[in-house]
């Protein structure tokens, strides 16, 4: 599967793409949602993995963005933020999972399943 | 004065100028009782009544030492003794706290203040007497309500750093974690993992390196410490403090930052002026976080052998009705704590001689609070 990380910490960035890899995907990795639309639109059964606190375009406005296209791809979330800003920045969006910092790989896997 | 004349030793019934004066001391609120020089009870009024629990009756021509305790009763023949004797005043025209007793057997704290008449009948002491319990217990009550405020300011400044370490130390910890796991899955799986492992550890330790300077950037701010002063260029200060604000920092905003030029150096607790750079940068955010381009102008500039720095954001500005009480404890209606968090930081301003002032704004401007600090006097220019 084709996972889109779109991450601006560089170290979160990068181990999630090794681990990505390690279980079999293949990961393009963006620092926020303007160079994620520069390229080609991601489309099931691809993957997006979206943080919620990006500087731009919030993360919330681009998971609603995915979520509206034709073909949507898988849309997760992850974020260190604190519930109540969770519930108030996804307010009627339902994405294909939402994950809490400090992430692991079992969680990953959980949620995008190794090939 | 004939008609204070006694006619003889005997008690007789008051006149009616006599009687006119005891209705006056009975209208009292302090507790009033006359003595003559054997220390007995000539007049006892009626807040001395519910002071003590004796009546008037029971108390007149008894010896004062009545409504005392049982070892001040044992000195006081003693006190009035030696004031005869030698006239040298202990209390007399000076007032003090003494402890009185109840018949209830309650001993409890008095304010005393005496006087005295000398009359045809010989001398006199006239007591005024303050029941101090009531005061007593507001002092109690300040003192708790202090406590609770320096309790209340720590757990805020907990509350709030908690929640920026959870947010920050969730970053490199994702990062230590998954480089691991990535690591033991290799291994596990037998993949030849030798010419990359060196790289992912190198990564994985910058990591935790990078969990540990947060942590004790974070130690810094909340360990209290003794009052310190060092002479200090205010803007790094300034800008170190701005950073850690935008740490965790959820509102988007633009920061309009002007260093001044030639600005001497303050002489100041570093932590203490971060601490103030911070609240006002995080209530400057605040205030402006609900207008369509949120921004703030940071400046600091030199003026008149101070230096100040100003925080000015586009927000709506103070409400006038606001603006009396801003540097008031539990003033703010924010659930966040403004209020306490500005009397604080104008303490500290003042603390280092300076102070904190606001212009309220309105009218489509912001507010702007201007942290005013005295320049330092140059170090030693040798060279």
């Amino acid at each position: 599967m084709r996972v889109h990380v779109v991450e601006d910490d560089a170290g979160v960035s990068d181990s999630l793409a090794l681990i990505l890899r390690n279980i079999g995907h293949t990961v393009v990795s963006h620092r926020d949602a303007e160079s994620l639309f520069k390229g080609p639109l991601p489309t099931a059964p691809d993957a997006v993995i979206v943080d919620l606190s990006l500087p731009g375009i919030p993360g919330a406005q681009l998971v609603r963005w995915l979520l509206n296209l034709a073909a949507p791809p898988r849309v997760v979330v992850i974020t260190g933020q604190s519930q109540g800003f969770i519930d108030h920045q996804l307010r009627g969006l339902v994405p294909d999972g939402v994950m809490r910092k400090p992430l692991d790989v079992d969680a990953i896997a959980r949620v995008l399943p190794p090939l | 004065m004939k008609d204070f004349a006694p006619t003889s030793d005997a008690p007789h019934p008051p006149t009616v100028s006599e009687a006119r004066l005891l209705s006056v001391l009975d209208t009292a609120a302090d507790g009033i009782i006359v003595i003559d020089e054997h220390a007995r009870i000539l007049i006892f009024n009626k807040a001395c009544e519910k002071m003590f629990g004796v009546t008037t009756a029971e108390a007149v021509g008894q010896n004062v030492k009545l409504v005392m305790p049982t070892d001040y009763a044992r000195q006081h023949d003693a006190y009035v003794g030696s004031y005869i004797r030698t006239g040298v005043k202990k209390i007399i025209g000076i007032g003090r706290e003494v402890q009185g007793r109840h018949a209830d057997g309650t001993v409890f704290p008095l304010e005393l203040s005496v006087g005295e008449a000398a009359t045809p009948d010989g001398r006199q002491f006239i007591g005024i007497l303050r029941d101090l319990r009531p005061r007593k217990e507001s002092e109690q009550r300040l003192a708790d309500l202090q406590s609770e405020l320096v309790h209340l300011a720590r757990v805020s400044a907990i509350d709030e750093m908690g929640a920026a370490i959870a947010h920050e130390l969730n970053q490199p910890l994702t990062a230590l974690m998954l480089y691991l796991q990535a690591i033991r899955r290799a291994h596990s799986r037998g993949i030849d993992i030798v010419t990359v492992v060196g790289d992912i550890l190198d990564k994985a330790a910058n990591e935790a390196e990078r969990a540990g300077h947060i942590i004790q950037r974070m130690r810094q701010f909340v360990e209290k410490r003794d009052p310190e002063r060092h002479v200090r260029p205010l803007d790094p200060l300034i800008d170190e403090a701005i950073d850690l604000t935008l740490l965790g920092q959820r509102h988007r905003i633009r920061i309009d930052r002007q260093t001044g030029e030639n600005l001497p150096p303050v002489s100041v607790d570093p932590v203490q002026i971060q601490q103030i750079v911070v609240n006002l940068v995080r209530n400057a955010i605040e205030a402006a976080a609900g207008v369509p381009d949120p921004a703030i102008e940071i400046r600091t500039r030199a003026s008149d052998g101070s230096v100040r720095l100003e925080v000015q954001d586009n927000g709506p500005g103070i409400a006038p009705e606001a603006l009396s009480k801003l540097f008031e404890a539990f003033a703010s209606s924010k659930r966040r704590g403004m209020g306490l968090g500005l009397a604080i930081s104008r303490t500290i301003a003042q603390n280092h001689g300076g102070d904190l002032l606001v212009d309220p704004g309105g009218n489509g401007r912001g507010a702007c609070f201007t942290l005013v600090l005295p320049a330092a006097s140059m170090p030693d220019e040798v060279g």
